[in-house]
């Protein structure tokens, strides 16, 4: 297990819930003298990040006996969320203990994991807490005929389309859209590398958790995080929008080594200020609804194109009730608005490594998105190494849509002089 | 007086009593005349008073008064979130008290697995008022430990500090699997679900670690001085009438444990062995063995005070 030291900034934004609390850890004292040891402390707390990315800490107490003779262990979850799916939780407190066994000499972590088998305890996903949007609602999809390819991340089938081949271009959507969205830009940036075009959790084709709580800004950038060691994809130009660069902009700080390009439209890194008015209204419009009508939210936003119906059809194709829709509903919600939300603290983290990176940057921006459609300076700053200002003229939120051509080749002559 | 839920009253019909020992709710079922001997059937871990549902009405038909109490931290008594409240003294402390406002005279201590030494253990506090004794797959002694109590599969890495915490708590493979998993016959859905329960709400099965913790493997364990006395007065048992019931295929308590009794308390009858029983041999075989132990009670001490 890897301790870590969280600033106090950080746990003043988290909240702590607790979860085992053993009030008896010197009922065999050799054990408690081997946590001892391995803590380097007696009394106090030590902090992990879990293979679920979630910040725990395991607090001992001596109550005088000469060792640590008590023993809490707090999940630190974001304060202004759920708790996260016990699943998870489940498997964060086996590594736990399975560190436990590790260090003590009476204890064997083999055994613990041949009783947890003997047991049954397996954790993953509940039966029934995942859906999956049926095949036949991707048929005939215009202009979107490439194969979908799956891997399984966590449990959960993630959904790709490939085109091309070389280094690969990695293009993100958002909310409330799929990789369909990046339809009229594979073609022409197939030429120049391995377009990847996943379907995030919740979304298009990928596997859907029907509870709230499975969403949070850093499941999603871990599952993506997973997504790129599972493909082992490097040497990546990423193309993202709007929830594609909150993720997408995440997952560059947390692995640059893997990134040599950067291509961001119409999206943030929100740090908890100056969130426009269009999205706080966006936002609290989501909030009072149980159900999205995905391909209504993209067509109101267009300004050039005109969706048919057959297109419109793409865009609630993973959509056929409201249960698929946790995902869609709940990432509004999990933009964070103010700097005291746990995500605003993440984001000004990776800002700060994201101001070293070097690698070329190209910020082709909708001028007429009243969502994000000012926010271009503030990506621009970030960056050392940044284009000049690409303003796709009358474009809305979803650029890809309204001017995905005319991008895809300013992309294309950017990587050909960014060689 | 607890009102149970309908699905429960029907594998378990008695009214199930309340008294308060030591500052905590005791439940008890008691049925048979208040005049009748008292005859104490103490369950062990991780079950509950309705381990011995097919004792009660045989004992009462009999002419005997049957009394099941739930140990606190189990069944339908207090649950207490305080380990500390888990020691066998407290335990012990418990019965004690509830024979004591019972006012029970001439009783008969009937104990299996933890029942057994709690139910010894508050005998010989009151010993000028027990008449019998009958022991099921139990132990009354440190000079003896099998096998299971010292294998780490499963039961030293079930109850291990911290890692205890989340097999017995978070995951409940005792409370929701250990009575089920071992049956020698069809438990019905409903009779497993009696079983469970009673330990559906979190942080209800405090006692179902305790009491592992607390089995005395060697000097300095908790529960190793309370055991050793045990131990010591075991010869001031010696003319109290005494049965051993033994279910010889249970893994816990198998046979050295009945014949280290039997060295202990050599005037003991028995052990009767039970075949096609596992630890928990009053659910596999109830009828049989209070049909067993039914006619030794009438010849030894009879129904009457």
């Amino acid at each position: 297990m890897k301790f870590v030291t969280p600033s106090a900034e950080e746990l003043s934004y988290l909240r702590s819930d607790p979860l085992l609390w053993e009030q008896e850890l010197d009922v065999r004292p050799l054990v408690a003298e081997s946590i001892e040891r391995a803590a380097g402390k007696r009394a106090g707390r030590i902090y992990w990040r879990s293979a679920h990315d979630h910040l725990y800490t395991l607090e001992l107490a001596d109550l005088g006996r000469g060792r640590p003779s008590m023993a809490m262990v707090y999940g630190m979850w974001d304060r202004y969320e759920p708790r996260p799916p016990e699943h998870e939780i489940d498997g964060d407190l086996i590594d736990l203990c399975t560190w436990v066994a590790e260090v003590s000499d009476t204890l064997d972590p083999s055994h613990l994991s041949r009783v947890l088998g003997h047991a049954g305890i397996k954790p993953s996903w509940p039966a029934g807490s995942v859906v999956r949007s049926p095949e036949e609602r991707f048929a005939n999809l215009p202009d979107f005929s490439y194969p979908p390819q799956y891997v399984e991340i966590e449990g959960l089938r993630m959904a790709y389309v490939t085109s091309g081949d070389g280094a690969p271009i990695l293009m993100l959507h958002g909310e409330p859209t799929w990789g369909y969205l990046y339809r009229k830009m594979i073609a022409p940036l197939a030429k120049l590398g391995r377009v990847v075009v996943p379907d995030l959790i919740g979304f298009g084709r990928s596997d859907k958790p029907i509870a709230a709580n499975a969403y949070s800004y850093r499941s999603h950038a871990r599952w993506l995080r997973r997504f790129i060691e599972a493909l082992d994809l490097r040497q990546i130009t990423l193309v993202c929008q709007d929830w594609g660069g909150l993720l997408g902009l995440r997952v560059l700080a947390a692995m640059p080594d893997r990134f040599t390009r950067l291509v961001a439209m119409n999206t943030a890194i929100p740090d908890g200020r100056g969130l426009s008015e269009g999205f706080m209204r966006w936002r609290r419009f989501v909030m009072r609804k149980s159900s999205l009508d995905a391909s209504a939210v993209v067509k109101m936003t267009l300004s050039n194109a005109k969706l048919s119906d057959a297109e419109a059809a793409a865009y609630n194709a993973p959509f056929p009730s409201a249960e698929y829709q946790a995902g869609a509903l709940a990432f509004p919600r999990l933009v964070p608005i103010r700097p005291d939300f746990p995500g605003a603290y993440d984001n000004r983290v990776a800002i700060e490594r994201l101001r070293t990176l070097d690698l070329p940057v190209l910020l082709p921006w909708g001028d007429a998105d009243p969502v994000l459609g000012k926010l271009e300076p503030e990506l621009r700053a970030i960056f050392r190494n940044v284009a000049p200002p690409l303003t796709i003229n009358g474009a809305g939120h979803f650029v890809q849509e309204d001017a995905g051509k005319e991008i895809a080749g300013h992309i294309a002559t950017w990587i050909n002089n960014n060689k | 007086m607890y009102e149970k839920s309908g699905w429960l009253k029907e594998v378990f019909p008695w009214e199930q009593k309340t008294i308060e020992v030591n500052g905590r709710t005791m439940a008890y079922v008691d049925e048979g005349p208040a005049d009748a001997r008292p005859v104490l059937l103490l369950h062990g871990n991780p079950t509950w008073g309705f381990l011995y549902r097919d004792f009660i009405d045989p004992l009462v038909k009999a002419g005997y008064r049957a009394i099941v109490p739930d140990w606190i931290g189990s069944g339908y008594s207090d649950h207490p979130r305080n380990d500390a409240a888990f020691s066998m003294a407290h335990h012990i402390a418990d019965l004690v008290s509830m024979i004591d406002q019972l006012g029970l005279q001439g009783f008969v201590i009937v104990g299996q697995d933890w029942g057994g030494p709690q139910g010894v253990g508050a005998a010989m506090q009151r010993l000028e008022r027990l008449d019998a004794l009958v022991l099921m797959n139990t132990w009354l002694f440190t000079d003896y430990v099998g096998k299971f109590h010292q294998s780490p599969l499963p039961w030293t890495t079930w109850h291990a500090p911290l890692i205890g915490q989340l097999l017995m708590k978070r995951f409940k493979v005792l409370s929701h699997g250990g009575v089920s998993a071992i049956s020698r016959r069809e438990m019905s859905e409903r009779e497993t679900r009696a079983y469970h329960h009673v330990y559906d709400e979190p942080d209800s099965d405090h006692v179902v670690l305790t009491w592992p913790r607390t089995i005395p493997l060697r000097d300095g364990d908790r529960g190793w001085d309370d055991m050793q006395m045990i131990q010591r007065r075991l010869p001031e048992l010696g003319k109290v009438p005494t049965l051993l019931l033994w279910a010889p295929e249970d893994n816990v308590f198998p046979i050295e444990y009945a014949n280290r009794l039997k060295e202990l308390l050599p005037h003991a009858e028995g052990p009767i062995l039970f075949d096609r029983a596992a630890h928990f041999l009053q659910d596999d075989r109830g009828a049989d063995l209070v049909a067993a132990m039914i006619p030794f009670l009438n010849r030894a001490v009879g129904a009457s005070i």
